[in-house]
């Protein structure tokens, strides 16, 4: 098994996909289906998250996925946050610039202060992200 | 000295020749002449001695006609002869006595009773006597025996008196009384007037005149000597036997001489005149003499006249000799003697002249000429070194890793040449390799070779590939190729860490290859030379160097050298050589090739230029540079994960850190799934063959595959915004991180599909041990 997914979706305002082992051409379709009926059920303005700690390895087949997930998010006006991403995933998503740096978090920590934030300014009535 | 001029030449030889006209016609002349001097002194001597004959016989006429009247006077009256006979010899001073003897006891002799002798004394007194008283009786003497027989009186021979101490000559007469004789009249004439009258004679000086008896006895002589004598017998003999014609009279003691006679009338004595032939020539000679003097001093001055003449008219050519020595030893600037008539030296000097002139402005030509000549032969030593320098070092050592080894010869069959080599790295792993030769020889081949070889140099990063170097390099020589000129080039790209080689020739002979086996030729198509047809194309060949193995590149130089008896060196002759070497080991084959060759032509000499390049490959690279992998799979998804796994495996056995083992996948991959996925318009059963081979310091992989061609360097990069999610086209990525994670990355095409090599570099071995991550 070179790759395998675990979602944890605790609610529809928040997914986390865990991703093991290696997304790449022969890979994706995997992490697609079931990413796809996932996103579905995401309401407007979630946030999923993506955990990279354990995934080794990327190629352009698999930043496709990602990207789909990203666009998807974004038509919901959600959120796809990167947790804590290999050397080498952080080497590929570098060289395509593949997310804006403030939506990857290196440990967990960070991540639930930043959501904390984004949840303040909705509260707070700010609207959006910057 | 002097002879060797050519007027005194002339002059002796006219001087010989006139003498000689002179001489002979003289001679002629004086034969001609002196005939009718000799016929001419006959007339006048035989004239002469007629003359005097006469004149002689006139005088001694008087004496006969006294004897003759005496003898018949006193014939009847003998008392009457004493008186007679004084008489007579008074009236007669020639007679020197007078006698009438008469016989004795005669009637006469009884009737005169004497003989009557009158005689003239040496004073001119006369004396008489009687002959009868005389002691001695003259009856009994000859002449008065001989005297009574002459009746009609005859001369008696000469006798001396010896009383007088004169010779004297009687004519007798008898005295006939009644027709018997009884005495004798007898006179006595002295000889004296006979020598006076030859005396007297008006003759020229050297004739000698003479009166000579019938009894050959002188007479008379111009030499009174000889009087008396009796004369030599020859003269008597010619006098007796010819008649009154000249006789010539020879004798060896004497000169010849000619003798007139003329016969005195009345008496048998002859009167002659005896004139030496010198005598009779003496005149003639003279004057012949004296005009062959004249002749001879005119000769003379006529040879020298004509040897001052000769002298004058070639004394131009005196000096014309000394300025044409002059112009032999090449000094041209000198005064010609001034022309005085148009003449053969006249027109000698002008042509010499105008020689002169032209031969100083060919020698200006030449001088100008080799001057131009030595320019250009400076020009083409600049030339030479400009194309010595167009063209690498002879020796090249591959020296980072020793894996190849570079030999060069380069010989131009002139200061210049068509033939060309050149060898360069493309990029930090690839090695280009060339051998060339333009279609001509000299200056234009070499512009066209400087021009191929720039723009070879020039080419090859853009082209990457053998084929489409020649390919670029064909298109930019046809450019304004009036001439027509082409270049045949072999072209090889080396991977100097795989020893992959990959040749493509544009019409050029085919490289040979030896090392495992013995050397043989490896003949593959060759599109067209370059330069030629713009549209040509140039199939490729893959070659895999193994360790020991050498490839040799050439020009034609080598296989057509001849030799003195015009035999091609040939291709068999080059493996031979070749094939002899390899016992030799390290030794550089190009130049031992090339030796050879110039053994082989050394008779007839390098008629084209000659070049070698020998290429040998060591592999003596670290054991980790060998091959690790070798794949060829169909194209399908699963193989190519199939095959990443296994050159994962292969990196981390061989310790390269996953850091590395990622990129190395992450390329593979993307490159391989493209191919895959966009490699083929229908299923197809693609084949992909991968290659990875380590380097001491990366890690080196080359993907052919044969599909579509496809560059993935020619892709446009995609325009990176900060998120993914902004691509409406989802792809390009895969290339971008191709691009960026492969150190090196190379993509060419040929007819066996597409080519990829590719190159990671990682740390340093040292470095790596720290690094190695444990296997998962």
């Amino acid at each position: 098994m070179t790759f395998s997914l675990r979602i944890d979706s605790s609610s529809p305002q928040r997914s986390t996909l865990h991703l093991h082992g290696r997304l790449d051409a022969m890979t994706f379709g995997e992490f697609d289906e079931v990413a796809t009926p996932m996103l579905h059920g995401m309401a407007e303005e979630s946030t999923v998250v993506l955990d990279l700690s354990s995934l080794e390895y990327i190629s352009s087949a698999g930043l496709r996925s990602i990207a789909k997930i990203r666009k998807s998010m974004r038509t919901r006006h959600g959120h796809t946050l990167l947790l804590n991403p290999q050397p080498q995933v952080r080497k590929v998503f570098d060289i395509v610039k593949a997310v804006p740096l403030n939506e990857v978090f290196s440990s967990v920590a960070e991540l639930d202060d930043y959501l904390d934030r984004i949840q303040r300014k909705i509260v707070d009535g700010t609207d959006d992200d910057d | 000295m002097a002879m060797r001029s050519i007027a005194s030449r002339l002059a002796l030889w006219v001087l010989v020749g006139a003498t000689l006209v002179v001489v002979a016609g003289g001679a002629l002349l004086f034969r001609l002449v002196s005939q009718e001097i000799l016929e001419h002194a006959h007339r006048e001597s035989g004239a002469l001695a007629n003359d005097v004959g006469n004149r002689i016989q006139a005088r001694l006429d008087k004496i006969t006609d006294t004897a003759q009247m005496l003898a018949a006077l006193v014939g009847p009256r003998p008392d009457d002869a004493q008186p007679l006979i004084h008489d007579a010899m008074q009236h007669n001073p020639d007679l020197a006595g007078l006698a009438a003897a008469y016989i004795p006891q005669s009637k006469a002799a009884r009737a005169s009773g004497q003989s009557p002798f009158v005689s003239r004394l040496d004073d001119g007194s006369l004396i008489s006597r009687d002959l009868l008283q005389d002691p001695s009786p003259y009856w009994n003497r000859s002449w008065f025996r001989t005297g009574l027989t002459c009746v009609d009186g005859c001369w008696q021979p000469s006798f001396v008196s010896q009383s007088r101490h004169l010779r004297l000559v009687n004519y007798s007469s008898a005295i006939m009384v009644g027709g018997q004789a009884v005495g004798v009249v007898n006179a006595d004439v002295t000889l004296e007037w006979l020598q006076g009258v030859l005396k007297g004679l008006n003759k020229p000086p050297g004739m000698e005149a003479f009166v000579i008896d019938q009894q050959g006895t002188y007479l008379a002589n111009d030499d009174p000597g000889r009087i008396g004598r009796q004369a030599a017998p020859t003269l008597l003999d010619a006098l007796e036997h010819g008649d009154i014609a000249p006789v010539r009279l020879t004798s060896r003691t004497e000169k010849p001489m000619w003798v007139y006679h003329a016969p005195i009338q009345g008496t048998h004595w002859q009167f002659g005149l005896a004139v030496p032939e010198t005598r009779i020539y003496a005149g003639v000679r003279r004057a012949f003499l004296g005009a062959l003097g004249v002749g001879a001093l005119a000769l003379l001055i006529l040879a020298i006249l004509m040897f001052a003449i000769t002298r004058r008219i070639m004394k131009p050519l005196g000096v014309l000799t000394e300025r044409a020595e002059q112009v032999a030893r090449g000094a041209l600037e000198f005064a010609l003697p001034a022309v005085r008539q148009r003449d053969e030296i006249g027109r000698l000097t002008h042509a010499f002249d105008r020689m002169r002139r032209e031969l100083a402005e060919h020698l200006a030509e030449l001088t100008r000429t080799a001057r131009e000549q030595q320019r250009l032969a400076s020009e083409l030593e600049i030339a030479h070194q400009i194309q010595t320098a167009l063209l690498p070092g002879a020796h090249y050592l591959d020296a980072r890793c020793s894996n190849f080894e570079l030999h060069a010869v380069l010989l131009p069959a002139r200061s210049v040449g068509g033939d060309l080599y050149s060898y360069f790295m493309l990029d930090d792993r690839r090695f280009y390799i060339m051998v060339g030769d333009v279609s001509d020889k000299g200056i234009p081949a070499a512009l066209f070779m400087a021009r191929a070889i720039t723009l070879a140099k020039a080419l090859a990063p853009r082209a990457r590939s053998p084929e489409r170097l020649l390919q670029l390099l064909n298109q930019e020589l046809c450019r304004n190729n009036d001439g027509c000129m082409f270049v045949s080039l072999l072209c090889a790209l080396l991977d100097t860490v795989s020893g992959n080689l990959v040749m493509a020739s544009a019409g050029h002979e085919p490289p040979v290859l030896w090392g495992n086996d013995a050397p043989r030729l490896l003949e593959f198509d060759t599109g067209a030379a370059l330069g030629l047809d713009e549209e040509a194309t140039y199939p490729v060949q893959r070659l895999q160097l193994r360790p020991g193995e050498t490839l040799l590149m050439y020009t034609d130089g080598i296989t057509e050298a001849m030799d003195s008896a015009l035999q091609m060196y040939g291709q068999e002759r080059m493996l031979a050589c070749l094939a002899g070497q390899e016992e030799a080991g390290d030794a550089d084959p190009a130049s031992l090739l090339v030796a050879d060759v110039e053994r082989f032509a050394a008779g007839h000499g390098q008629a084209d230029d000659i070049t070698v390049l020998a290429l040998r490959w060591h592999h003596a690279g670290p054991e980790r540079s060998a091959s690790m992998l070798n794949l060829t799979i169909t194209a399908s998804i699963e193989n190519v994960f199939d095959t990443l796994g296994r050159c994962d495996n292969a990196l981390r056995s061989a310790g390269i850190e996953s850091g590395v083992r990622e990129d190395v996948r992450l390329v593979l991959e993307e490159l391989m799934v493209n191919m895959v996925q966009h490699g083929y318009r229908e299923p197809h059963d693609g084949k992909i063959t991968l290659h990875l081979t380590m380097a001491e310091d990366a890690i080196l992989i080359e993907l052919h595959h044969d599909g579509q061609p496809f560059d993935p360097l020619q892709s446009p990069e995609p325009a990176l915004s900060g998120d993914i999610a902004d691509y409406e086209q989802e792809g390009g990525f895969g290339i971008h991180l191709v691009r960026v994670m492969a150190s090196d990355f190379n993509y060419t095409h040929d007819g066996q599909g597409n080519h990829l090599q590719l190159r990671f570099i990682y740390p340093q071995r040292p470095e790596q041990d720290h690094d190695i991550q444990p296997a998962h």
